[in-house]
């Protein structure tokens, strides 16, 4: 026979075993097993033999009772709590500690010993990984030496838990309290050192019903269900069962846990056949209500809640259903009635709400049965209905396709707002609602997105191309028209005249146009189209306008203006009112790109967004992409509207500019045909841009669908390239435009201007015969001209871009009249018209309040007084001459004496002008 | 005896007995698995020597792996998961270790040295089987523990465990 004997090594894993308790002395033989291996055996061994062999000796006692073989079983059932274990032995550490520190203070009090000092027989305790187990092998060795119970010296450790403590589970005779044993697991408490006191009591208390049902060989054996009558406490004991099962494995747990899990399934299923014959009579508070109870004591009851829902009735209730092609039917080829999803969807909700309340009534608390049904009928129900309506009306038509999944999503989402949350659903309802019906229309959404976006670039494109067809098939009269055509006056619109009525229409026009339809009432459409006018009229002023212009217009305007401040409330959407107002401005308006396109752009734009934006709402991937494809469709939108349209438009006029010859064209008028033609284009196309902004604006940006500020952001992007490009056209549209209307100054200046004008021919008497003191017409007309084209520019594009345009064209205007004025002949007689002459420009280039560029036509003015001094005061001339301040620094000298050369008797002063001159000069030097 | 073939490698007892066995039979042993792989096939070529089991029992150690030498590999152990899956002992395994107790010792004991999990799990159980159903005076008497309990010590652990008695 060999012998167990403590082997020479000690393995790592059990090196927590006191080394100071006694060890058992055997008899040394052969073979002799190591702890470690010991330890390994007794994982194998069922709970009594476990006991019998703790009672062999000491050393073994020692193994089975070690603390972790219990605290494992306890945290395979689940009542373990490793931080409450800690809390407790730090309580019993602080106690240890303090009650250690007082004694030490008094030995060293006695002993005269500093508190460092070393205090016999103290230190050994205060090593924290000994703690555990040195504690309680003292304890026990105590306890065996005073013959006094464990557990009361157990008790006698502090804890200031405010559990009370419990009579000795021990000492409790088995089943003698079935209805105590039912809540065994409740009370267990996680104490270092008593896991085995726990254990045992939950052994006590499960393990005959346990072995005894393992034993047994019917259903109708086992000790457990005559204990208990209540199928709830039968319910409940078998959970515990279950649970307990699991710190089961000594040899033939396998047999023992199988005979559980039948015996489980056996109650289970009959338990559901109750709970299922009360559903069938509907017997909801009754015996529903009770089963499912069971059910859910026994394992959360998730086949009664299974049984349920697959077994409810509104799954085959054809009533419910519905027909989901009925929204076809009723409808035109392109549209949709989403009547019928609507009523059904109500039904459903309607429904729903009843099963919700039912389904309170039935499951007791804990599982969300009413979220498993709405799974289960969104799946079923609301998929069977959805599905074939979309494939049938993508096969349809595509816009019909559109506005169904769009329509019948919100109408879904609606749904979702409609439904009541039944008690056990937890907060988050209204998500996982959504999540739901996200979950239906998960498997649309990418086809409807890509569908929506191609959808609105064929349609953009179309219109476009169908627009520019129109235009090539008319592009040889319009050629016509732009090069020679200026005397069908009937066709030529003056720009003013046209503004003039673009500005007033509105109110008149808007009423019967197509595209107000968004207006319901009168009211509303004026308001808009006031803001309209004032956001293009505030740069330039009332004084802007030139009195023949503003005239007839004044009333209007002032009308508008006091309108201006109230808007706020009364458009409801901006987007609308800029329609309203660009709609009435096509009928004065020809162009080379039209705004009635980019205004039918916009509005397919808006309505795809529109569409696509409700899937944003669904959040996650599906919502990212829903954004991502309006931003696309604005991106395309700004693509089409700006590259294929607005910039053809721009180059071609730009083109047409650049071809144009005064000289070529017959008869001349107000204005310059091609020239006002591209300031028209220059105000359409801010007017366009402006309509582009406001839409980003409502509809991007204010439904958050893109951040303003993110740069990076494909449609801020796209938007900054568009204005640049607008931008671009337009400059590069009147640096072309500048040198045209210069080419008409010039060439209006020479041909009209008459030899005469300056230089009035003399009578027999010698005195003037007709003195006309007005201006040239020559002046007159040119000044027109000029000011008619830089008016239109007013408000229409950049303020800053205005001024360098408007000091540009002040700068050549100048430019033009000195080299007008040197090919002149200037009597002292024809000064005078020269004067009025100099006055009118002066005047006109008042009003582009440009203080540099009024400088030069000051000078201008005091310039033309040279011609006014008699020839007899040549030498004060030759003062005026030499006067650079008088010019403003704007003439030098030289030049002024150039412009002198132009006096048409400048010969006969010439002697005495030059000799005061430059006399005058040497005297200075 | 030969070197020809690799696949054989020589195992000398502590009693000096050679026993060649085949590489994968020996490589049942945890031990000599890693020692071979640590040294490769110098190894096959030099007599290793066991010095803590004896000619005997290393035969019957060899003779459990020589059966067992197609068994799956059994994953690294997670204490409390891996106990879920001892399962019965098989047949073969049961008439493996109808062996007088001192052997079973030196079994278990050779096992753990030479690292055979399964063997030193199926040669637990076997002691676990003869431990079960036995009154502590009989367990003793088996393996041969001294009684260091007073009787009074013996009855408190009794009662303290009354709980887990049979019923």
């Amino acid at each position: 026979m060999s012998n167990f004997k403590r082997a020479p090594v000690i393995g790592g894993a059990r090196g927590n075993v006191p080394a100071s308790l006694k060890e058992t002395q055997m008899i040394d033989t052969k073979a002799a097993l190591p702890a470690e291996i010991i330890s390994t055996i007794l994982d194998y061994l069922p709970i009594p033999d476990l006991m019998s062999f703790a009672r062999t000796c000491k050393r073994m006692q020692e193994m089975v009772y070690e603390d972790s073989r219990w605290v494992q079983r306890l945290k395979i059932i689940g009542v373990w709590n490793d931080g409450e274990a800690r809390k407790r032995v730090e309580e019993a550490m602080k106690a240890k500690r303090e009650m250690m520190r007082v004694r030490v203070e008094e030995e060293g009090k006695r002993a005269g010993i500093g508190v460092n000092g070393h205090a016999p027989g103290s230190m050994r305790k205060i090593s924290t990984t000994l703690f555990d187990a040195g504690l309680e092998q003292e304890r026990q060795r105590k306890n065996l030496e005073n013959g006094k119970s464990p557990i009361e010296g157990f008790d006698t450790m502090k804890l200031s838990s405010p559990v009370t403590e419990r009579p000795l589970p021990t000492s409790r005779a088995p089943m003698l309290d079935p209805e105590t044993l039912l809540n065994v697991f409740t009370d267990v408490r996680s104490i270092r050192g008593s896991a085995r006191k726990e254990y045992g009591r939950i052994y006590a208390a499960l393990a005959p019903f346990y072995f005894d049902l393992a034993r047994s060989r019917s259903h109708n054996d086992p000790v457990l269900f005559r204990v208990y009558r209540d199928p709830e406490q039968q319910a409940q004991m078998l959970a515990h069962l279950m649970v307990f099962c699991k710190s089961d494995w000594a040899q033939g747990w396998r047999q023992r846990e199988e005979k559980l899990v039948t015996m489980v399934g056996i109650f289970e299923t009959a338990v559901l056949r109750e709970f299922e014959q009360g559903y069938e009579a509907w017997d909801i508070d009754g015996r529903m209500r009770r089963y499912a109870n069971v059910l859910g004591i026994l394992n959360g009851g998730h086949a009664g809640i299974e049984l349920f829902v697959q077994k409810h009735p509104i799954f085959s209730d054809r009533e419910v259903m519905g027909n989901s092609i009925d929204c076809l039917r009723q409808a035109s080829s392109d549209a949709i009635d989403l009547h019928p999803s609507g009523c059904f969807l109500e039904s459903l909700s309607k429904k729903l709400n009843e099963q919700a309340n039912i389904i309170d009534r039935v499951f007791p608390a804990g599982e969300d049965v009413f979220q498993i049904f709405l799974e289960k009928v969104g799946e079923d129900i609301l998929m069977e209905y959805v599905t074939p309506l979309f494939d049938e009306a993508h096969e349809r038509s595509i816009p019909s396709y559109l506005k169904a999944v769009s329509g019948i999503f919100e109408q879904s989402m609606q749904f979702g707002f409609t439904l009541i949350p039944s008690i056990n659903s937890g907060n988050d309802f209204p998500e996982k609602v959504k999540a739901i019906i996200a979950r239906v229309f998960e498997q649309h959404v990418d086809l409807y997105l890509s569908e929506e976006l191609d959808y609105f670039k064929t349609i953009a494109e179309k219109e476009v191309s169908s627009w520019e067809s129109k235009l090539s098939a008319d592009d040889a009269t319009t050629e016509s028209f732009f090069m020679g055509s200026f005397n069908r006056q009937a066709d030529k619109k003056d720009f003013l005249t046209s503004f003039k009525k673009v500005v007033m229409m509105p109110v008149n026009v808007v009423g019967n146009l197509p595209l107000s339809s968004p207006f319901a009432t009168n009211k509303p459409i004026a308001a808009p189209a006031a803001t309209g006018i004032a956001t293009l009229q505030t740069p330039t002023g009332p004084s802007g306008l030139s009195p023949s212009v503003a005239s007839p217009s004044t009333p209007v305007l002032d009308g508008s203006r006091s309108v201006t401040p109230l808007p706020p409330e009364a458009p409801t959407d901006e987007l609308a009112a800029k329609a309203a107002l660009m709609a009435s401005r096509l009928e004065g308006i020809r162009s080379l790109f039209s705004i009635e396109i980019a205004l039918h752009l916009t509005h397919a734009a808006k309505a795809s967004i529109g569409r696509a934006a409700l899937f944003v709402r669904l959040g996650g991937q599906t919502g990212e992409e829903a954004r991502e494809q309006c931003l696309a469709v604005f991106v395309s939108l700004l693509q089409i509207v700006g590259n294929r349209h607005v910039k053809a438009g721009f180059d071609k006029a730009v083109d047409h500019l650049a071809h144009y010859n005064p000289r070529e064209v017959n008869e001349h008028k107000q204005s310059v045909a091609p020239l006002v033609t591209f300031l028209e284009l220059v105000n359409v196309g801010d007017l366009i841009s402006q309509m582009i902004d406001v839409f980003y604006e409502q509809q991007l940006a204010a439904t958050r669908l893109t951040d303003r500020n993110d740069f990076l952001d494909p449609a801020v992007k796209a938007k900054k390239i568009y204005e640049q490009m607008l931008d671009e056209r337009v400059a590069a549209g009147l640096n072309k435009g500048i040198d045209v209307l210069m080419d008409e100054v010039e060439y209006i200046c020479a041909t009209i201007t008459k030899p005469t004008d300056y230089n009035p021919p003399l009578n027999a008497n010698g005195s003037v015969a007709d003195i006309d003191i007005g201006p040239t017409a020559a002046t007159l007309q040119v000044v027109s001209i000029v000011e008619a084209h830089t008016k239109m520019l007013n408000g229409s594009t950049d303020k800053t871009m205005l001024d360098v345009f408007n000091q540009e064209v002040g700068l050549r205007l100048f430019a033009a009249v000195c080299k007008h004025l040197k090919h002149q002949h200037i009597s002292t007689d024809g000064a005078i018209k020269l004067i009025s002459d100099m006055n009118i420009y002066y005047q006109y280039i008042r009003t582009l309040r440009n203080q540099d560029l009024l400088q030069y036509f000051k000078a201008l003015r005091e310039l033309s007084q040279i011609y006014l001094i008699e020839a007899k005061h040549a030498k004060d001339m030759a003062t005026i001459i030499a006067d650079g301040d008088r010019f403003y620094g704007i003439f030098r000298a030289e030049e002024v004496y150039e412009f002198a050369e132009r006096r048409a008797d400048w010969y006969t002063v010439k002697r005495d002008v030059e000799r005061s001159m430059y006399g005058l000069g040497c005297g200075i030097m | 005896m030969t070197e020809t073939t690799s696949n054989f490698i020589t195992l000398v007892s502590n009693d000096s007995e050679s026993i060649i066995v085949e590489k994968e039979v020996a490589e049942r042993s945890m031990l000599i698995k890693n020692m071979m792989e640590d040294l490769g096939d110098a190894v096959l070529s030099v007599p290793v020597p066991i010095p803590n089991v004896n000619a005997q029992v290393l035969k019957k150690v060899i003779e459990w792996c020589t059966h067992h030498r197609a068994d799956p590999a059994t994953a690294a152990d997670d204490d409390s998961d891996s106990r879920k899956k001892t399962t019965d002992i098989d047949e073969w395994d049961q008439k493996f270790m109808q062996v007088d107790q001192e052997m079973l010792f030196e079994i278990i004991l050779a096992s753990n040295y030479l690292d055979i999990k399964p063997l030193l799990d199926v040669g637990c159980k076997t002691v676990a089987n003869m431990i079960k159903g036995k009154s502590p005076e009989e367990i003793r008497k088996t393996f041969n523990i001294t009684n260091d309990f007073t009787p009074e010590e013996e009855e408190q652990i009794r009662r303290e465990n009354e709980w887990a008695e049979d019923r």
